[in-house]
């Protein structure tokens, strides 16, 4: 018998004794049917709270005073651009606290990403869409990428930058990156394998435009990378990569 | 620094078995999506939409939490002043909005449950006083707490006549024979409007639980 249908199952949740026998064996049998009646019929059990009780209205005044004042502390999210993490003397050796640590896989990755860059120069090479990086004209695409995962050749969509003065702007136009619950946090991994900095987030959607200044691109910051980042207050990269491609 | 003292990280929590069946997405859901995408962008309109949509929720929650409620007033508004400052941290989906404004919350009432354990041990002046007494177990009462009060939100916003319907049904405990001779419809759609709420529940509720990992 395949799985019984929710509608099904909410019946049985709401009243056992209302329910077709053939769907109650079926979840008797079922982990994954008899764990979906669990849980309805833990909704059913969690209805029943009281009404909500809302704030008075000085906290919203309070709330919206604090936001309005144009005070420390809330400069990095003007205009929507993702703050660029501090990255002065990343390379060095006075950055303070754990961001500093380079992860072993990043190390360890330094073939791979070799390899992967190579693949990527390949395919632009190949027809890509992506103007030719020549000019270096303010507001020219001076670099692109196709990113790619991992663990396969499936493209992720594409990275590109575009100078202006000593300001890269570096889009991402990332696919299918998947479900896989978290953040999308983007990085640029140095090309000796060893240096990483994060450049902010995919706020919305699979689209992001990031503000680097030029010298990290001219120290070899460019390898795109896309990780998934849970929600666990831990600002190092998770290592788990959805897509990557090397700017060129 | 050696590489060696690269933080460990816990293992990998997503990407477990997701269970929602066949999805409705409700009018609801995109403009959640879209209020979202604003704050994200610096929208402060969006911040005081989000407000007056999850503040009663952020409030009850902190109320009930912390018993107290002048503290719950300043979480709440702790809370929301928090959220605009890491909006950028928000990846924008239907769930991960009231999912994230929880887990600020809770944040929140575990500073000022930390607060009120150091004043507490000031007073006592005991040296041995056993630390935080029941955290684990406040942890698990709050998350029962924030879940039945995002299961009334969602019923609260469901359209009429299913809203009632489940009130009926479920708050005031009365049989679907009463409910259809209360709201003038026929028996079977009434039946099927608490299975099909029931799933709806179960749903939103599923998706903050997801957010919330």
């Amino acid at each position: 018998m395949s799985h019984v249908e929710l509608d099904h199952l909410a019946a049985l949740a709401l009243d056992p004794a209302d329910a077709d026998p053939g769907v109650r064996r079926h979840v008797e049998s079922c982990e994954e049917c008899s764990a979906l009646l669990a849980a309805l019929s833990d909704v059913r059990r969690l209805a029943g709270a009281a009404p909500l009780v809302p704030a008075p209205a000085r906290v919203r005044e309070q709330v919206l005073a604090h936001v309005r004042e144009p005070s420390t502390g809330d400069a990095e999210g003007a205009g929507g651009v993702p703050e660029p993490l501090p990255i002065s003397g990343r390379g060095g050796s006075t950055a303070p606290g754990k961001r500093r640590g380079i992860p072993l896989w990043v190390a360890g990755l330094a073939a791979a990403v070799a390899l992967l860059a190579g693949l990527g120069i390949g395919r632009m090479a190949g027809g890509g869409t992506e103007e030719a990086p020549e000019a270096v004209d303010p507001g020219t695409v001076v670099a692109a990428a196709d990113l790619t995962a991992l663990d396969s050749d499936a493209s992720r969509g594409e990275a590109s930058a575009v100078r202006t003065d000593d300001v890269v702007t570096v889009r991402v136009s990332a696919s299918d990156l998947g479900d896989q619950a978290g953040v999308h946090e983007v990085w640029l991994i140095n090309v000796d394998g060893e240096r990483m900095v994060s450049i902010g987030l995919l706020a919305s959607g699979d689209d992001g435009e990031f503000e680097i200044p030029m010298g990290l691109i001219e120290e070899g910051y460019r390898i795109v990378d896309i990780s998934v980042e849970p929600d666990d207050g831990d600002p190092t990269h998770s290592g788990v990569s959805l897509a990557r491609g090397e700017l060129a | 620094m050696s590489r060696t003292a690269f933080p460990t990280r816990r293992p990998q929590r997503y990407g477990g078995a997701v269970v929602t069946g066949a999805r409705e997405f409700e009018d609801g859901q995109d403009d959640v999506l879209s209020v979202a995408s604003r704050l994200v962008a610096g929208d402060e309109a969006a911040l005081e939409e989000i407000y007056d949509r999850w503040s009663a929720l952020v409030h009850t929650f902190a109320l009930r939490a912390l018993q107290d409620a002048h503290d719950a007033e300043d979480v709440t508004q702790q809370v929301f002043v928090a959220a605009w400052r890491s909006r950028h941290t928000l990846t924008p989906s239907p769930a991960a909005l009231p999912a994230w404004l929880i887990g600020i919350a809770r944040h929140k009432v575990a500073d000022v449950r930390a607060a009120r354990a150091r004043d507490a041990q000031r007073v006592a002046a005991v040296a041995s006083l056993p630390d935080a007494p029941g955290a684990a177990g406040q942890q698990s009462d709050d998350q029962g707490v924030a879940e039945r009060l995002v299961v009334r939100q969602a019923v609260d916003e469901l359209a009429d006549p299913r809203r009632t319907i489940l009130f009926l049904a479920f708050w005031e405990e009365r049989s679907h024979t009463e409910i259809a001779e209360t709201v003038g419809l026929p028996l079977g759609t009434v039946k099927s409007h608490v299975r099909r709420g029931l799933i709806q529940l179960h749903q939103t509720l599923e998706g903050v639980r997801r957010e919330s990992r």
